[in-house]
């Protein structure tokens, strides 16, 4: 063969190789949300958002208190996770930036990222499940919202840094103190990119499971109580997919729809933000 | 015609990050509504020595003053200086326009904010007299809440000095204001600057040499840190007293 036929040869070698990659990636894909999407169609019903649990095996129950404490859980683990997350970011990227300090705490919020969500379940667990001697609401809260915090601090950081430094220097200029800087010019130019890092740092914590069974756990009945073990869509889909009855199969199959759905609203959500503020 | 100092510095030194002497026993006069220009090649210290006058080295650690800039008899680099005051008096305007991510009007509107104004009717006079006063108020007055994003190069050049005149500021600081437009919005910064010096005190650091002739009435030349000459413009352009000047500003280096 030619040098110019092996180059072709390799080409080809290559470009059919990374296309299987992809089709097998995607076949996966789209098999795992086709499969999500038609059998949770079929048990999508109003009676699932409306009604609480049928006894064990009988028909026309919901799961209501499940997607009241999976958004209970979610809402306080984002109440106590944007507003560190976004203020440590500030930490970071303005005051304490350029010092080993924040370079430090950069790349530990890297490794918490990575850290297995379990692990910080038990971590919770240890700390206000085993003194308060009972699973609770908020504990599933501060393991949702300990998760969060590194995502939210890092992309605050991430976004504040675009801001152009000639930006914080004319508001200075003005004679601007530095805190107005911050809120009133670097936030407004960073505002998209952390609203993104918000709203994808919930979709995280949102398919968390494995915090929660250590945390919150889980709740056969309605609770709003945050201080007792609440009920999850995660948690409620764990029980329900192991469990013995049909009902509670076609359930499950029903509440990963939902909760997949969730998500993929929050990401493109937060995509469509993205697109809205660089055009 | 006699001239009232509105600036005076006394052998200023400035080091940076404690170490690096960046200006070296810098003395000079700036009249009071006169247009003083800095030039000297990169590096000589001209911008160092602009930031002084509003003490945008106080943003960076270990940046280290010695002497004085008197602004009337009130020693600028003084610590008890109030920096939020003295940049309200002393306004500037970069090399990169730096429009804020917000409309028009509230772009103008920043500084009055932060000096306490927050009467919408004052603050609506305000602004329109400044976009008077940069020349721009004829191309923007039917879209005040638009992005400021939305304007041109040249256009938001001049609503950032618009910004800074807002303020009432009595010095401008101007850090080669124009070394990033094109020629037709280069000129219109310029017949700018020659309206406003009738009623502030225009300091310019420019790489233009054609510039700093055209615009300025005072001129000074730095070179490594150090002030070479500072004369009337006219005079440095023609019969400089230092061979170093004559060379720079005939072309034969820099």
């Amino acid at each position: 063969m030619t040098r110019e036929q092996i180059r072709k040869a390799e080409g080809a070698a290559a470009l059919t190789l990374s296309t299987l990659s992809a089709l097998l990636g995607l076949f996966w894909l789209v098999f795992i949300l086709g499969d999500v999407l038609v059998q949770g169609l079929q048990a999508l019903t109003p009676t699932l958002f409306l009604n609480d649990p049928a006894p064990a095996g009988a028909e026309g129950g919901g799961l209501r208190h499940a997607f009241v404490g999976q958004l209970l859980i979610t809402f306080f683990a984002s109440l106590i996770g944007v507003p560190v997350g976004v203020l440590g970011g500030t930490f970071l990227a303005e005051y304490a930036r350029g010092r080993r300090i924040a370079r430090i705490i950069s790349i530990l919020s890297d490794i918490v990222v990575s850290v297995p969500s379990i692990v910080i379940g038990t971590f919770v667990y240890a700390v206000l499940v085993k003194p308060v001697g009972h699973f609770n609401g908020w504990a599933g809260a501060v393991a949702l919202a300990i998760i969060m915090i590194p995502v939210v601090l890092r992309t605050t950081e991430d976004m504040l840094s675009l801001v152009p430094w000639e930006l914080r220097e004319a508001a200075f200029a003005l004679g601007a103190p530095y805190y107005k800087v911050i809120i009133q010019v670097v936030y407004r130019g960073a505002a998209t990119g952390i609203l993104t890092g918000i709203l994808l740092s919930i979709a995280r914590v949102a398919g968390e499971t494995a915090p929660l069974l250590f945390t919150s756990f889980n709740n056969s009945f309605f609770s709003v109580d945050m201080s007792h073990p609440i009920a999850s869509l995660t948690a409620t889909i764990f029980q329900y997919a192991t469990g013995p009855y049909k009902t509670w199969h076609a359930q499950a199959w029903a509440a990963s729809f939902v909760i997949t759905v969730f998500i993929l609203l929050l990401t493109i959500l937060g995509r469509l933000i993205i697109r809205w503020r660089y055009k | 015609m006699a001239e009232t100092a509105e600036i005076t510095v006394n052998t200023l030194n400035f080091y940076y990050s404690g170490t690096i002497h960046a200006l070296k026993n810098i003395s000079l006069p700036v009249y009071k509504h006169s247009v003083t220009a800095l030039i000297g090649p990169s590096g000589c210290g001209k911008t160092t020595l602009l930031r002084c006058f509003n003490r945008m080295h106080d943003l960076y650690p270990n940046n280290r003053y010695e002497g004085e800039i008197l602004l009337g008899k009130e020693n600028i680099l003084d610590n008890a200086t109030d920096l939020i005051t003295l940049r309200s008096r002393i306004g500037m305007v970069f090399q990169k326009p730096t429009p804020f991510p917000m409309s028009i009007f509230d772009n103008i509107a920043y500084g009055l904010k932060l000096k306490g104004i927050t009467n919408r009717a004052v603050q609506s006079g305000r602004v329109e007299k400044a976009l008077h006063d940069a020349h721009l108020w004829a191309e923007v007055k039917d879209k005040l809440k638009s992005s400021a994003y939305e304007l041109s190069g040249g256009q938001q050049q001049r609503l950032v000095i618009a910004r800074a005149l807002a303020v009432d500021p009595e010095i401008l600081l101007f850090d080669e204001p124009t070394s990033a437009l094109d020629p037709l919005s280069t000129a219109k910064i310029e017949e700018l600057i020659e309206l406003l010096r009738k009623q502030i005190t225009i300091i310019i650091v420019t790489h233009n040499m054609q510039q700093a002739a055209r615009i300025s009435d005072w001129t000074g030349f730095l070179m490594l840190g150090e002030l070479i000459e500072f004369d009337r413009t006219d005079k440095i352009f023609t019969t400089p007293s230092q061979k170093l000047t004559e060379d720079y500003v005939t072309g034969r280096f820099g």
